[in-house]
């Protein structure tokens, strides 16, 4: 009886919860169906893949935990003027990315990101990871580890360099949660069962793995 | 008990060492997936990412001579501990814990299979 009762008074409270935050997500998740997003992208977790079979079935990135995953300022400018994250085709190693993602306009653009940004998942604590320089996660993702083998960052006097099969990390700072960043190191499996990127779980000390999101989590797109 | 071991052994080994179709198509798209990345879909070393700035040339696996110098072990080692298990460069990843033990053997069978060589005994 007792626990009849806090569901109930839970679920009114989701209710409360829901509708106090706007009709923004429910607007948003509207035009994420109208405009076809759902063709290349799945919003509902946990996430489905189990080979490499079904990860290169998807045709887009998936983003059942966008609201962890994003900083919501760069999500709204990105639906309204995309541009390329990834330097080859989504799932290629041979095909450039054809710089052609469908782009929102300003309405529909603010409310796909409410939408977006409302898939939270609690495998992302908040507050771990704050951005800032750091030697040690330099070091690491220079010279220890392969990461700027996959990955592009950008350098000395704002040069872009690093390999080109893994997503772009320039501005990475700008893009990602930063906790975000420490929770798929540490985690990966949770947001990404099958990726070509290699675990470091277990291979970095967590202190380390916290030294490399922190180093990546300050990438800005611009000296400033 | 006796019997049944008789009639288990021969068909593990014949599906293992007799090349499964399935198995090898398997092994392929680990390559591609993983591998390929750096030492290229054909195995020449000459993946995406091998742009002028990687400073070191990622091993072509279809070069007997490079590929004769090691052995299944030293292979093994390498890929799940990563060049610097082997004092080769980082840029070589560790992918002990992506990978199982069953596809890292595949991958070994598969390097041979493209360098068309044996490697050091032992
Ligand atoms: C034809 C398939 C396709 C459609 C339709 C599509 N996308 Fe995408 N989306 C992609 C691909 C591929 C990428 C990766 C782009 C890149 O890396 O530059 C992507 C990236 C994204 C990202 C960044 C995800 C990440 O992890 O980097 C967001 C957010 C996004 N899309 C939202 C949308 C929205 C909203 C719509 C509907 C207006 C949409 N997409 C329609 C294929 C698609
Ligand atoms: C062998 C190539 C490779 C190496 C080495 C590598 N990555 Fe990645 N990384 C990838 C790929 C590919 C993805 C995209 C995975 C996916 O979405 O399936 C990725 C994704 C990421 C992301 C998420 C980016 C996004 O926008 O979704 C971060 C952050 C990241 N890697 C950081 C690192 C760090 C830090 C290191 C070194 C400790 C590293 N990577 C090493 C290939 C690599
Ligand atoms: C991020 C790029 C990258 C990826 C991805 C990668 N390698 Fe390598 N690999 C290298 C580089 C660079 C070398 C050469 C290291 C050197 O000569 O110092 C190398 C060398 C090797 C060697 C030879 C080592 C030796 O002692 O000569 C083997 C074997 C190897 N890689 C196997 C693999 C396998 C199997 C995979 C996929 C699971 C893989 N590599 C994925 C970059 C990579």
């Amino acid at each position: 009886m007792k626990s009849i009762l806090k569901a109930a008074l839970s679920t009114a409270f989701l209710i409360a919860a829901a509708s106090s935050s706007s009709a923004e997500p429910a607007a948003g998740k509207a035009v994420f169906e109208a405009k076809g997003c759902a063709q290349c992208h799945y919003t509902d977790g946990p996430a489905r893949e189990k080979t490499i079979d079904d990860q290169l079935a998807k045709k887009g990135p998936e983003l059942w935990y966008a609201g962890s995953k994003f900083q919501k300022g760069w999500l709204a400018g990105w639906l309204a003027d995309p541009k390329p994250i990834r330097p080859l085709k989504f799932n290629s190693l041979d095909e450039e990315n054809a710089d052609d993602h469908p782009k929102l306009a300003g309405d529909d653009a603010a409310n796909v990101t409410d939408f977006l940004m409302s898939l939270t998942v609690d495998a992302v604590e908040a507050g771990v990871i704050k951005p800032k320089r750091n030697v040690k996660g330099k070091q690491i993702f220079i010279k220890k580890m392969p990461c700027s083998g996959c990955h592009q960052a950008s350098g000395r006097k704002g040069k872009i360099s690093g390999g080109r099969s893994g997503p772009s990390l320039v501005g990475a700072g700008e893009r990602l949660n930063p906790d975000w960043i420490y929770a798929y190191l540490k985690n990966p499996t949770v947001f990404k069962p099958v990726k070509a990127m290699p675990t470091f779980a277990g291979i970095l000390k967590d202190k380390d793995i916290k030294n490399v999101a922190t180093y990546v989590s300050n990438f800005k797109a611009k000296k400033k | 008990m006796k019997r049944f071991l008789v009639l288990f052994v021969p068909f593990v080994l014949a599906s293992s060492i007799g090349g499964a179709p399935a198995w090898s198509a398997e092994t392929e798209t680990v390559f591609k997936f993983y591998c390929a990345q750096c030492h290229g879909l054909g195995g020449k070393g000459d993946g995406p990412n091998v742009t002028k700035d990687f400073p070191v040339t990622p091993r072509d696996f279809t070069s007997a001579k490079e590929m004769d110098k090691l052995s299944d072990a030293d292979m093994k080692n390498v890929i799940l501990d990563g060049g610097p298990a082997v004092s080769k460069s980082p840029l070589m990843p560790p992918w002990g814990k992506t990978l199982t033990s069953e596809q890292v053997d595949g991958l070994i069978k598969h390097l041979r299979k493209l360098c068309k060589c044996k490697g050091k005994q032992g």
